[in-house]
């Protein structure tokens, strides 16, 4: 249960969602990951596709702008 | 070695600048009353972009990288809500005895297709079309104003090469109104038809493809 951080700051669409893309897929059953951003689209992006993948994710704002979208890997 | 986060506490700012809007729209509508509109609608817009997260590069970037059309659609809608309306407009003015169909109805040829080709490469690399941009400087997302800088050099120096497209595509492209053709009715229910038919499609497409990198 490994819990990996991905720095997604000032990045903009669609690199955010396709950095989670990319680390979710060599993640291990079980591990969370978090993503952090300051994009408001990314999370809604990422959000909306990790819904798709029927993953639990939960988006908090850690500050002004700044977010933290955590992902667990279920699958 | 984590930072302290703290959120502020920003509501000061908002009323400040709501009342400024406020007095703004009052100074503007007596110096001309479209002036008074346009930044009306302007805070307007802005707003529901912000709050709504429309993005028409993620509507046309997401269905190719993510598989997801659901912005797409929202385009869509807009565009079927935008049909009925324009039209009416369109219709009571030339009901009315205007000359010209009101609207940016313009050419199309070549060069809409050769604009959309330069416009799409360019706004997926910079993550935002032109409200996009606006709209993400306004909330705080630094980057984008080397996006606007950009911006800005791209529309003069389209500016600058407008005579040249005007020359060679523009002056011998086809300026089609779909009334025309089907009539202000039949115009209407083609194009909504059209639009039924694409939404169909783009759900289905975002049903079957789950893209994982």
């Amino acid at each position: 249960m490994a819990e990996v951080r991905l720095d997604c700051l000032y990045e903009a669409c669609p690199i955010p969602l396709l950095k989670t893309m990319q680390s979710l897929k060599v993640l291990n059953q079980g591990d969370v990951l978090i993503v952090e951003t300051d994009h408001s689209c990314a999370i809604k992006n990422i959000a909306e596709w990790v819904g798709k993948q029927k993953l639990p994710c939960e988006i908090i704002e850690v500050s002004n702008g700044e977010w933290e979208i955590y992902i667990r890997k279920e699958r | 070695m984590k930072k302290v986060k703290t959120k502020k506490d920003q509501r000061a700012y908002f009323w400040f600048f709501s009342f400024l809007a406020l007095i703004l729209i009052f100074l503007f509508g007596i110096t001309s009353p479209y002036l008074g509109y346009y930044w009306l609608f302007g805070i307007l817009f802005g707003f529901v972009l912000q709050k709504s997260r429309f993005c028409f590069a993620a509507a046309f970037r997401d269905p190719i990288i993510a598989g997801s059309t659901s912005l797409f659609r929202a385009v869509l809608v807009a565009m079927a809500i935008m049909t009925v309306f324009f039209t009416l407009i369109q219709y009571n003015a030339v009901q009315g005895g205007a000359l010209t169909i009101p609207g940016r109805i313009s050419p199309v040829g070549v060069h809409t297709i050769a604009g959309g080709f330069i416009f799409g490469i360019g706004m997926v690399i910079a993550g935002g079309c032109a409200t996009g941009t606006l709209m993400r400087i306004g909330e705080g997302f630094f980057m984008q104003v080397i996006v606007l800088i950009g911006f800005l050099i791209g529309t003069l120096w389209g500016a600058w090469d407008y005579p040249w497209w005007e020359r060679v595509f523009i002056s011998n492209s086809p300026t089609l109104h779909l009334a025309q053709y089907f009539g202000w009715t039949g115009a209407v229910i083609f194009q909504l038809v059209l639009i039924a038919v694409l939404y169909y499609i783009a759900k289905k497409y975002d049903d079957q493809n789950n893209i994982l990198l």
